[in-house]
């Protein structure tokens, strides 16, 4: 059998140029440049590497403005098979239920086996969105996971999870989705003829709301949650003394350690 | 929205939901210290807004933690016990936990944001269209009883309030070691109300094939920390030495944690602890703003570094410039001669 592998990809503000604007105090993220998000580099490469024991297909997919095509292009660089860009104004709004069943649905019309999610993204970072795939198509998670492990003939994808003072192992019945552990998996660099094709030849798919007949299941309206308000939080206030003698810095601390 | 059409989309009479639910995390019989945490800050929660406190715990063998629940103040403990609950797994956890939300109807649930917490809340969320805030670090009702739940974005730069209006449960995990867990009492005069089991092994798509936990040392009540990043390349001993001299717990950022030089148990940041040391020494950590988010509630900050330009000086109180080989045993060496409090 060969398997479906859909990694999901989101275009984020680039966390290095998110700025705070000097005359307003707020956060600029509108002048940041679109970048892909860096955790899923390593879902990518979590992907490739079931896709170096099984054989199988890697399907990038991302849901976000039609700008979102250059993420697609990147993955498709690093290595995809493929890329879908899911992409509707009626998206617009979103919190992570209905990203969540976009993703799935996505997912499904793709037939995948498995998909691949990063940990958390680095602009809201909820890291909601996995599971939700998972509990959305009512497929199994494995989410932290460290380790991948193909298992073919069982139908199964093994992982070894991250967990609160060590680790699980877990064998997971397919379809199932895996968020990867952030640190774990090193991209592995894309070859030249692949960027090439990725940035000049390539044209993903595109879908949208219809298309996936969720047209009355996405949005703000069907949003549990809603932003009521956000404040750029003030750095917190510290002395910033660098001493160079150690002496000088026991010194300095003496009142707090004694 | 017409009625029918605000039903379909998951909107919910409000007024039929009530009580705040606090999620007791346990595995095999240990209890997460967020969860009591949590069950503390949940207290003052349904005080205001005049509704019961339940505790709610899933696992095997649970006696002895729900007694603690309602020692910890919980007007109520419901509980599922199975062994089809031990050890963890997202597919039973989620489905039992939806199953009771969906026949209690309560309007706020609180669960830690721990990995397990985080791995099955959408599980249950999402078939509950429920609003599910993630990571939040700040808890308070409006005027009209809505949870306003605060948690930090874009690496921690921003607060972003989130309300969950027309939905019902309003769930939320929360990041451990914001909150302070309140010491218990002696009675416990609460009810424990056995819940349904609805899960059965047959129908798990999921399977826990080895489990190895070992280190789960609690960072978030040491008064001081010694944490070690990168810059240690794998060698704790300089740290452990200044760390012992210091009285102090160890911690790590997460690159050091990746690299497998430290227990994930022991990580401050973003996806680790919040801390509230009064020493926080930070060694061979350049200071990110994921790590940063951890440590800033520290009263006095320390940082040793050998890149005078490394960020995190501009967030300690206190620096040196120096290999940290050479400055963590000197220092070390430093405190343990100094004088001890003369009392006079
Ligand atoms: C400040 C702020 C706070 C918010 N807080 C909440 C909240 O608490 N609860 C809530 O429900 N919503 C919240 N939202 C809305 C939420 O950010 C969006 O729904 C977002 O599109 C998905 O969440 P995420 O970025 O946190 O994804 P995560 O769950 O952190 O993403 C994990 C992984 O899922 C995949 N993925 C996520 N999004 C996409 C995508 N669009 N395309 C392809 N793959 C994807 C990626 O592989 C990614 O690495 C918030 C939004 C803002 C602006
Ligand atoms: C979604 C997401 C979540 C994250 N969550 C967290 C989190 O919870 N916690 C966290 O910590 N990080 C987190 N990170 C990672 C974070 O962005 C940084 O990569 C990480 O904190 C870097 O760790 P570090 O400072 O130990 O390593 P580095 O950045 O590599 O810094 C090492 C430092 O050691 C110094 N050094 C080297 N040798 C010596 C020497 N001999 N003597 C003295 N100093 C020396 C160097 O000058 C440098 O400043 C997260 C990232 C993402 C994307």
């Amino acid at each position: 059998m060969t398997w479906t592998i859909a990694v999901g990809v989101k275009q984020v503000p680039d966390a290095a140029e998110v700025g705070i604007d000097p005359d307003t105090g707020r956060l600029d993220r509108a002048s940041a440049p679109a970048v892909m998000n860096g955790p899923d580099r390593e879902a990518l490469e979590a992907a490739f590497r079931i896709r170096d024991q099984v054989d199988g297909e890697v399907i990038a997919m991302s849901m976000g403005p039609p700008n979102a095509v250059s993420v697609l292009e990147e993955a498709v660089a690093m290595g995809c098979d493929d890329a879908v860009l899911v992409s509707d104004r009626a998206f617009g709004g979103s919190d992570t239920w209905p990203t969540s069943l976009t993703l799935a649905r996505t997912a499904e019309a793709l037939e995948a086996d498995v998909v691949v999610c990063g940990e958390e993204t680095t602009d809201s970072s909820t890291g909601q969105v996995p599971p939700g795939i998972a509990a959305h198509n009512g497929w199994a998670q494995l989410t932290y996971a460290e380790e991948v492990d193909a298992r073919p003939e069982e139908d199964r994808l093994v992982a070894r999870r991250d967990v609160e003072g060590g680790h699980e192992v877990v064998a997971a019945d397919l379809p199932v989705v895996v968020a990867a552990a952030y640190g774990e998996f090193e991209p592995r660099p894309a070859p030249l003829h692949r960027k090439i094709y990725g940035e000049n030849d390539f044209e993903p798919t595109v879908w949208d709301a219809e298309e996936l007949e969720i047209e009355d299941e996405v949005g703000l309206e069907v949003s549990p949650t809603s932003v009521g308000g956000m404040e750029t939080v003030d750095p917190v206030e510290r002395k910033s003394e660098v001493v160079d003698e150690v002496d000088d810095l026991a010194d300095s601390i003496e009142e707090v350690i004694v | 929205m017409s009625d029918d059409e605000a039903l379909e989309n998951g909107v919910v009479d409000v007024d039929e939901y009530d009580d705040v639910w606090v999620f007791i995390e346990e595995h095999d019989g240990d209890v997460m210290p967020v969860s009591w945490e949590l069950l503390s800050e949940a207290k003052g929660l349904a005080d205001e807004l005049g509704d019961d406190l339940v505790a709610l715990t899933i696992g095997e063998e649970l006696d002895d933690v729900a007694e603690e629940a309602l020692e910890r103040g919980a007007d109520r403990v419901l509980v599922a016990d199975d062994p089809v609950f031990e050890p963890y797994r997202a597919d039973p956890y989620g489905e039992q936990f939806r199953a009771m939300v969906e026949e209690r109807k309560p309007s706020i649930v609180l669960i830690g944001g721990t990995h397990t917490g985080r791995d099955f809340a959408g599980r249950v969320a999402v078939p509950a269209h429920a609003g599910l805030t993630a990571d939040v670090t700040e808890l308070g009702v409006d005027d009209d009883g809505l949870l306003e739940a605060r948690r930090p974005a874009f690496g921690g730069d921003v607060l972003a309030t989130i309300l969950c209006e027309e939905h019902r449960p309003q769930m939320a995990t929360i990041r451990p070691g914001v909150f302070e867990a309140a010491e218990p009492e002696d009675e416990a005069d609460g009810e424990v109300v056995e819940a349904d089991v609805v899960v059965e092994e047959a129908d798990c798509i999921s399977e826990v094939v080895e489990r190895e936990v070992g280190d789960t040392a609690d960072i978030t009540e040491a008064d001081r920390i010694v944490a070690v990043g990168h810059g240690i390349d794998g060698d704790l001993e300089p740290a452990l030495e200044l760390a012992e001299a210091l009285d102090a717990e160890l911690a790590a950022s997460r690159a050091a944690v990746d690299e497998g030089w430290v227990d994930g148990a022991r990580q401050v940041g973003q996806t680790g602890k919040t801390v509230r040391p009064e020493l926080y020494v930070a060694v061979g950590i350049s200071g990110a703003v994921q790590h940063l988010e951890g440590m800033n509630k520290s009263e006095t900050v320390v940082a040793i570094n050998n890149d005078p330009n490394a960020p995190i000086f501009e967030h300690a109180d206190y620096g040196i410039v120096a290999d940290l080989f050479e400055a963590c045993p000197a220092l070390a060496d430093r405190v343990e001669a100094e004088p001890q409090e003369v009392v006079q």
